[in-house]
């Protein structure tokens, strides 16, 4: 069963490739090939310089991440509860939303000097809004059975919310996680691009502009830094699987 | 509804992870670099400094300075940081993201222009030399010369800038204008790929992008816009702002120093930045040996740079005279 899947998996990563370096080759997509681009890419993970550029680009994840995490989920379970709380500041939260963060860099880049803090300050913005929304539905999906049932045993509504709401949301806001590492990382880089700084994957990437081989190396940073999202995606997912496998038994 | 003991354990699990997130980045934020103050009237108010800087040939005395250790001399620690621009780089350094860049001239005069900060230019960097800035195009392409140029595709790198400044002063003769070619502004890096497919009909080009044009897709040069007009035109200087030259006139000074001595040794031997120049860009030793440089001006002088603001005027990319030297603050001689 497991092995059939990886065969399948195989062969479509292996027929995607196939298919590029033909596309490639003939010159039917202006790119160096794909044989090419992989051979330089073990070069690329090799360069010193690359690994400070990687560094730099995770710091700003998981600090942007981090910070986004603890302040949109206890305000996601807030809203979650007190509905009048959520129709004050809904309107206020449907505008925000849709704006593009990438939209954003250039006027934080005005208030904020620090390349880390603009990176921190935008990837934030564009977390909180699916831990936010994944948290508040969380809250609201809890079964009013089992915690009026915990009322009615004399227990107070930090208990209830402990012993009910929170274990009922987490799936929800794990998912907020997931969604939110994945945003992080695309932000860190967009913001490392249009903003500049000492390193990043964006840096490496104006950088590389340079290079004879400019288009390789771009599309080498491009394949670490897709291959660095696959990794963060599988890990949460299986501590997701791990943490929760008991919610899906039960469904 | 059922939560058994997993349940709960998982939730004291995630609690954890958080905690321990938190806390192993928790420095992260505050690091910003340089603000050790020094005793009074001795060293350099500020010893720590952030230099914006492109991966350009223009920048290599930046790095033979870092490398030869003439910053550390004179007490400064000097962090580079790449630039994507230098519009971008000089609205970061306004609010105090930068503290030192090199500036090309255009820019900086039109954002002082526009009121984007106060700028002042502390020393000279870079004026170009013959075949640094060319037009090319395609090794096929029927265009003879830049008369040919009325109603072209031409790329820029950045529009309103040093590029179709050069190009409309190399094609005035012409009696072409700036309206009377189709800009387009396109990356260096991606400009001879878009001649190659016909995008564009010519691309202002520099090095290394004009050497690898050449050998890569056997582009040709149609006109070399540092010529007539432009000949040994000031391409870029260090420049900081006010305020920073201001609060910080030994920090300046220092920084003025290491630069001119640096300067000095890229003006007298090119060795010295074709050694330079892969260790910060990824350009290979052989291409940095072949390129064509320009000239790394060793002093400060108010009647070669208000050359630049007086074409710009000329040529409408400013709207009113600019007095150049007020916007100059040079060493002490």
């Amino acid at each position: 069963m497991i092995v059939a899947r990886l065969l399948r998996g195989a062969v479509g990563v292996a027929g995607f490739l196939g298919l590029a370096e033909v596309a490639t080759r003939t010159g039917f997509v202006n790119l160096p090939p794909v044989s090419d681009v992989l051979v330089k890419a073990p070069d690329v993970l090799l360069d010193p310089g690359f690994h400070a550029d990687v560094a730099a680009t995770m710091t700003a994840w998981a600090v942007g991440l981090a910070l986004a995490i603890v302040t949109a989920v206890p305000a996601g379970m807030v809203l979650g509860v007190l509905a009048p709380a959520e129709w004050a500041v809904r309107p206020v939260l449907e505008f925000l939303r849709p704006i593009p963060s990438v939209a954003l860099i250039p006027l934080v880049m005005l208030v904020l000097a620090d390349d880390l803090r603009v990176k921190v300050a935008i990837i934030v913005y564009a977390c909180t809004w699916p831990l936010l929304l994944n948290t508040m539905y969380g809250m609201r999906d809890v079964d009013p059975v089992a915690k009026e049932t915990l009322r009615s045993f004399g227990f107070g509504s930090l208990a209830v919310l402990g012993r009910v709401s929170l274990p009922s949301a987490a799936p929800f806001i794990a998912t907020g996680i997931r969604l939110s590492a994945s945003i992080a990382l695309i932000l860190a880089v967009s913001a490392e691009l249009l903003a500049g700084g000492q390193y990043g994957i964006g840096v490496y990437t104006v950088r590389a502009g340079t290079s004879a081989d400019n288009v390789a190396l771009i599309l080498c940073a491009v394949l670490w830094t897709g291959l660095i999202g696959l990794i963060i995606n599988t890990v949460l997912v299986r501590t997701e699987r791990w943490l929760f496998g008991w919610r899906e038994q039960l469904t | 509804m059922r939560y058994g003991a997993r349940g709960r354990g998982s939730i004291v699990g995630v609690a954890a992870a958080l905690v321990l997130t938190l806390t192993s980045c928790g420095g992260g934020g505050d690091d910003k670099p340089g603000s050790a103050a020094k005793e009074p009237g001795t060293g350099p108010e500020r010893t720590a400094i952030s230099v914006g800087m492109l991966p350009v040939p223009d920048v290599a005395p930046l790095y033979i300075a870092i490398q030869k250790g003439y910053f550390k001399a004179e007490g400064l620690t000097v962090t580079p940081e790449l630039m994507t621009g230098t519009a971008a780089a000089l609205t970061k350094q306004a609010g105090g993201g930068l503290d030192i860049i090199l500036g090309n001239y255009m820019s900086v005069f039109t954002a002082q222009e526009k009121g984007v900060g106060k700028f002042k230019y502390i020393a000279d960097g870079y004026q170009a030399g013959a075949n640094g800035f060319n037009v090319m195009v395609k090794a096929d392409s029927t265009l003879k010369s830049g008369a040919d140029l009325r109603g072209k595709k031409v790329a820029v790198n950045s529009i309103g800038n040093i590029g179709d400044l050069s190009v409309v002063s190399s094609i005035k003769s012409h009696g072409l204008g700036k309206g009377d070619v189709q800009w387009v502004e396109l990356p260096f890096p991606e400009q001879a790929k878009a001649l190659d497919e016909g995008r564009i009909d010519a691309g202002w080009l520099t090095e290394p992008f004009i050497t690898y044009a050449q050998k890569q897709f056997g582009a040709k040069t149609l006109i070399d816009t540092m010529s007539g007009a432009t000949k040994d035109f000031p391409i870029s200087g260090w420049s900081a702002t006010e305020k920073f030259i201001a609060e910080n006139p030994r920090t300046i000074a220092a920084f003025q120093r290491a630069i001119g001595k640096a300067q000095a040794e890229a003006a007298a031997d090119r060795e010295e930045v074709t050694k330079v120049v892969p260790t910060y860009t990824k350009m290979d030793k052989e291409t940095a040996a072949v390129i064509s440089l320009g000239a790394f001006p060793t002093s400060l002088s108010s009647t070669r740079l208000q050359r630049v603001a007086d074409l710009m005027l000329e040529l409408k990319f400013l709207s009113k005279p600019l007095d150049v030297s007020s916007m100059l603050a040079g060493p002490a001689q």
